[in-house]
């Protein structure tokens, strides 16, 4: 059965202000969704807290919006749970980067097959307009009126650091462009992480917005970068902030098995016909 | 003979001091005896003191023992850093290294002088028989052998398989070592007899197990298929046998980066399906707790184990404590309940640890299971469970016609909704810690929230009626209450005992359902009481306080309560009850009824 990308579209009208950046996302994840066509019961949807992890609720698929910057881990249980399932994690880059920023490096490593992707605004949007780890130094904000005496974070050089295998950025600007990184990385088995430049139209600073994304997108496929190059993209990546890449930065053309893989095979190994639950106890008597 | 031994030993790390411990447990509960021990070491990561006491006896014991009957100090350095851990009154036999050079006359033991005390020249007899020091332990093993009557057989049949590993000269050294030890206790009788009734041989084998071996047997029992958590001291156990066991039935155990992730893993199972468990001690707590909350407005089902260790921050963590009671009823924010089980013992480990499974999912609730670390490292024998006639609660899943237009928080009466899970058709809902209404949708709604509170607060009405979950022991009708929980409700169901053989007239109600309390069943018990004590280990008696929040308590209840890893003793609380009666005796005397009789 073929599935269109509304019938991933929930009847919840989302809260986002208009124009915001994250009617573009969640477009593109109806889009990606149908065009690997896993019936909404099939997925599973994560996400922690924040303007943009309002997002499970906006589709059909089974959603939990859970507590500040903790949807990775609970993805990950779902995800061993139920190897199954298609399971996407979203949120913003406070959630991912600052709150939740030690739970990224580990969903890295132990490369549970996840598709992370952080609307990456450079502003805490839901409490109206504070810092936040990827905002630029010297960005004056409510929390900032004399400007940001620290460098942000660089999420991609994160990812990658820490031996990310799918890393790719997006903006809603190029819509379709986006789209294909999602089934990108939906498709690629392990972690994948796509962050997404979605600009805060209310918060966000005037040179963010989706015109200025338009007009100054690099895509990376036309620049002839090649994707398994993992040194190249993090080159590459070290402009964040200051040139808008667009598209894959690196792929590992030679995917490792996934953790749930892995997981399965020791199983497979440990399963013992005879085990019971049952008779677990039988091993504390004395011999 | 005696019917009741309590052998405390210490030593240095390598003297196989916990070696010689588990292989006299091992020989005694295979003969039928019953028997605690409780190891306690030095703060060392490595090569520190260690110790064990040993409790043998003939009939059913609640408690590892007060006094010890035998200490055994390989040197006093050692057996001093112990303490109160290994407590020696005029009644306790002294059998210690002579190679310490201290007379019998000279012990240094603080203003107690032991019934009897013997230097024995144990790592010489080591060095003659086996060639090194390191049979020490052996030679306390033939010893006791032979002052305790515990079948040789049985020791040495441990001994071969101990050193089966090793090379033959080293198993027959240490066969030597024994029989020099044998020999030696053999010309050297004990003044107090201290021989062993033999026990009663068992209808069936019993089990020897610690307490947290049997929390993740229990949860395998129970139908657990993951488990997720950190390395903390004293819980720790609990996730290394999963980690060897759970794969054999086709769950999983993940080592999360942190307490935060641990329980999240686990949430994530819970909602996709799979029943689930984390374990943690007080520390960890504090981390977990704004998931706590989020399992509980999510309605998630799901067991933490709290082993319960000296705190605030990281206070003792080696030593046991029950001093986590409030936060483990309180440590939410918002309108909170969440259900809260004690063990008492290794055995009630397996019963409590099922229930809080069957809880969590009939409830859809992150149940607490507060164990402590006295019961979490405490080895004991134990009855033979009958793990085929046990109850297992599955989560109420939709039905096909509640599939057609699904609600997953559907305000039942009951209060419980029907839960889907990721897979299951028709099913899909959004699962939030946001409030939300009847369909998952968030919502800012008062009203709304309102009624989702009391949802989740009045399904757990049940459970208050649960008699099962608490325990009376005693006369229906007594004047004189006691209550008492975890580990420490052995020690008073010991003293309870003996203060009824005195003719004093009192019951003991240990609760395993701590909160939410149940106001009835403390009500129906303290009908008859006049005066008691509740009995724990903590600084503010933390159940103490609680059950006065909920109940119209006797006016003569008191506290008697203590911050861990303070012993509190049988004959300690037989004190206070005996001076309980004779206060309330005087303050009776014109009405004449007798409190005793």
């Amino acid at each position: 059965m073929a599935y269109a990308p509304q019938d991933y579209k929930s009847e919840l009208k989302p809260i986002w202000c208009p124009g915001c950046g994250d009617f573009g996302v969640v477009q593109a994840i109806y889009r990606a969704l149908a065009a690997v066509g896993r019936p909404p019961h099939e997925i599973a949807f994560v996400s922690g807290i924040g303007c943009s992890s309002r997002i499970p609720g906006y589709t059909t698929t089974y959603g939990f919006n859970t507590v500040h910057g903790r949807a990775l881990p609970i993805a990950q249980g779902i995800k061993l749970a139920r190897p199954e399932l298609l399971v996407l994690v979203a949120g913003g880059d406070g959630d991912g980067f600052s709150i939740g920023g030690g739970h990224v490096a580990h969903a890295v490593r132990r490369n549970v097959d996840l598709t992370y992707i952080v609307m990456d605004n450079q502003i805490y949007g839901l409490t109206k307009g504070q810092l936040s780890p990827t905002s630029p130094r010297g960005q004056r904000t409510v929390s900032s009126l004399e400007g940001s005496l620290e460098d942000p974070v660089n999420p991609l050089l994160y990812v990658l650091g820490y031996g990310g295998r799918f890393v790719a950025q997006g903006t809603p600007a190029d819509l379709n462009g986006l789209t294909e990184l999602i089934v990108a990385g939906l498709r690629y088995p392990g972690f994948a992480f796509i962050n997404v430049q979605s600009p805060c139209v209310t918060y966000g600073r005037v040179d963010a917005q989706l015109k200025v994304h338009k007009a100054t997108m690099k895509p990376l496929g036309p620049l002839g970068h090649d994707s398994a190059d993992r040194l190249r993209a993090m080159d590459l990546a070290g402009e964040y902030g200051r040139t808008l890449y667009t598209g894959v930065f690196y792929r590992d053309p030679d995917p490792p098995p996934t953790y749930e893989t892995l997981v399965a095979e020791r199983q497979r190994a440990m399963a013992e016909a005879s085990a019971s639950r049952e008779k677990i106890l039988e091993m504390f008597v004395p011999r | 003979m005696t019917t009741d031994l309590v052998i405390g030993m210490a030593g240095a790390g390598g003297d196989g001091v916990i070696a010689a411990g588990e292989a006299i447990m091992t020989a005694a509960a295979r003969g039928g005896y019953r028997a605690m021990m409780t190891k306690s070491y030095g703060p060392q990561i490595r090569g520190g003191e260690s110790s064990f006491k040993l409790r043998l006896a003939t009939e059913e014991i609640f408690n590892a023992g007060g006094m010890l009957d035998i200490a055994i100090a390989l040197n006093w350095d050692d057996f001093l850093r112990f303490g109160a851990e290994l407590p020696v009154d005029g009644r306790t036999t002294v059998i210690y290294e002579a190679a310490s050079g201290v007379g019998t006359d000279m012990l240094p033991l603080a203003g107690v002088s032991p019934a009897e005390a013997l230097a024995v020249p144990i790592s010489e007899m080591a060095r003659a028989s086996a060639g090194t020091d390191a049979a020490s332990n052996t030679v306390v093993l033939g010893m006791l052998a032979e002052w305790l009557g515990v079948p040789e057989d049985s020791l040495l049949a441990g001994l071969r398989k101990r050193f089966a590993r090793k090379s033959p000269e080293i198993l027959a050294g240490n066969e030597r070592a024994f029989a020099a030890g044998v020999a030696f206790a053999s010309t050297h009788q004990l003044r107090a007899d201290r021989r062993l009734q033999t026990p009663s041989p068992p209808p069936a084998p019993r089990l020897l197990v610690d307490g947290n071996e049997m929390c993740a047997a229990a949860a395998i029992a129970a139908g657990c298929e993951f488990f997720s958590g950190y390395p903390i001291t004293p819980s720790t156990e609990i996730m290394q046998f999963l980690g060897r066991e759970i794969w054999r039935y086709g769950g999983t155990m993940l080592q999360a980066e942190d307490e935060i992730a641990g329980i999240g893993a686990v949430i994530g199972a819970s909602f996709a399906g799979r029943k689930a468990m984390t374990a943690t001690s007080g520390p960890g707590m504090s981390l977990k707790s704004e998931m706590l909350g989020l399992a509980t407005i999510a309605e998630v089902p799901l067991v933490c184990v709290n082993v319960q260790r000296g705190g605030p921050s990281t206070g003792i963590p080696t030593k046991s404590e029950q001093s986590d009671l409030f936060q483990a009823a309180f440590s939410a924010h918002g309108d909170v309940v969440r259900p809260v089980l004690a063990p008492v013992s290794v055995a009630d480990t397996f019963r409590m640890t099922v229930e809080a499974f069957n809880i969590a999912e009939q409830f859809q609730t992150p149940v607490i299971l507060l164990s402590d670390a006295e019961i979490a490292q405490r080895k004991e024998v134990v009855d033979p469970i009958d793990t085929r006639a046990l109850t297992i609660v599955n989560r109420r899943r939709p039905n096909e016609r509640e599939l057609e237009s699904y609600a997953r928080f559907q305000i039942t009466e009951s209060g419980v909704s029907p839960i889907s899970q990721p897979g299951m058709e028709y099913g899909n809902y959004l699962a939030s810690g946001i409030e939300h209404n009847e369909r998952g949708a968030p919502t800012a709604s008062g009203e709304m929230h309102a009624r989702m509170t009391d949802k989740r607060i009045r399904k757990l009405a049940p459970l208050k009626a649960r008699r099962d979950l608490f325990s009376i022991e005693g006369d229906a009708d007594a004047p004189i209450g006691l209550v008492s929980w975890g580990s420490v409700s052995g020690v008073v169901s010991e003293a309870a005992a003996i203060a009824r053989r005195e003719g004093i007239r009192l019951k003991l109600l240990v609760p395993r359902l701590l909160y939410p309390v149940s106001e009835e069943i403390y009500e129906d018990f303290f009908a008859s009481v006049r005066a008691g004590l509740v009995v724990e280990q903590s600084h503010q008696g933390q159940l103490f306080r609680i059950i006065r929040m909920y109940v119209d308590v006797p006016r003569g209840l008191e506290s008697l309560a203590r911050s861990g890893s303070n012993p509190i003793s049988p004959h300690e609380v037989l004190d206070r009850v005996r001076r309980i009666v004779i206060a309330f005796q005087r303050a009776r005397v014109p009405e004449a009824e007798p409190m005793a009789g």
